[in-house]
């Protein structure tokens, strides 16, 4: 039997679902997946069945001759990485539960940011810890979509 | 405690595709990297590594962002053609939030604290740990030059003139 993941973007105008098995989980630190997800590393998550899109399509730029990378283009989260014909790979961030998916792989470990490796050491410090941000997330109107599936949504707007 | 100081600027940057590109003259001390579960989705990624740039300090040299509010507080820069997170940026804000990766020289910049705690994934805990799959050279060397020969991203650097590559709807 095959799982069901499912995901979007931030505005909610892209959704998709994959009836499958996770095949692979990786983070990728090479200088493409930085500057094309403006980060320290790529996450990615590869499946063994296709990715069925539940609402609108990605954008796509080619970064290459071989690879087109999707994202969203009302609201510029990046959803996938493909080579070729291969399935594509998913950003673990744009799933709806993505502490499901753990990468066990990590490549271009060469052009790892300095930081990744000691990330546990690095201060850590609260959202939310101040009268002030407390009554600031009280009334926060979020329009990022939930994470789940929606029968309607207006991004930008909500339900 | 060691003394922390940030690089002297000035810095330049930019998205994948380079419709977009920056100058910032000067970062703020306030590196850091979100695990807020707002900050994943906008970015599909782990976390976002982001740094400070005033406002009057930062300079758009090519395109500009597009925005997308992910609450009526702050709003989501990226590139419309190539998709690349560019910046977090609070309303009334004395700064914009800069994607950390977007800039040409991303390990010249540290990171010095970590927000959003409640949405830290779990293999962040051990990412020292997983799996080491090689260099992109050494683990896919033809799949590499093929990448090197027809590479659509915008170099590390200003570039005089750049036509983008398109971005195409499949």
């Amino acid at each position: 039997m095959s799982d069901s993941f499912t995901g979007g973007c931030q505005c909610g105008a892209v959704r998709y679902r994959i009836d499958g098995n996770l095949r692979h989980a990786s983070i990728c630190n090479c200088r493409m997946c930085q500057k094309a997800m403006g980060n320290l590393f790529g996450a990615w998550a590869e499946f063994d069945a296709p990715v069925i899109w539940t609402r609108g399509r990605p954008a796509q730029f080619r970064s290459s001759l071989k690879v087109q990378r999707g994202f969203c283009s009302t609201c510029g989260t990046p959803l996938t990485y493909q080579w070729g014909d291969n399935l594509p790979a998913i950003t673990i961030g744009s799933f709806d539960r993505p502490n499901q998916i753990v990468p066990t792989g990590e490549l271009a470990r060469d052009n790892r940011h300095p930081v990744v490796g000691h990330a546990d050491d690095l201060d850590e410090e609260s959202i939310g810890s101040t009268d002030e941000e407390r009554d600031i997330l009280a009334i926060l109107k979020s329009y990022q979509h939930p994470d789940q599936d929606t029968a309607s949504w207006t991004p930008g707007v909500g339900q | 405690m060691t003394e922390r100081r940030m690089p002297e600027g000035p810095f330049s940057g930019g998205c994948q595709c380079g419709a977009v590109r920056f100058r910032a003259l000067a970062l703020r001390d306030n590196p850091h990297v979100c695990y807020c579960r707002m900050c994943q989705k906008a970015t599909g990624n782990l976390f976002t590594a982001l740094v400070g740039v005033y406002h009057e300090n930062l300079t758009w040299t090519r395109g500009r962002p597009a925005e997308f509010m992910s609450s009526d507080l702050a709003a989501r820069g990226f590139c419309a053609n190539c998709g690349t997170s560019l910046y977090y940026r609070s309303n009334g804000g004395p700064h914009v939030s800069m994607s950390i990766g977007a800039f040409d020289e991303p390990h010249r910049i540290p990171l010095w604290y970590q927000l959003g705690m409640e949405g830290k994934h779990p293999s962040l805990m051990h990412l020292a740990d997983i799996e080491e799959a090689g260099t992109t050279e050494s683990a896919m060397a033809e799949d590499a030059a093929t990448i090197r020969v027809s590479n659509h991203q915008h170099p590390d650097h200003d570039t005089a003139t750049w036509m983008p590559a398109l971005g195409a709807l499949p």
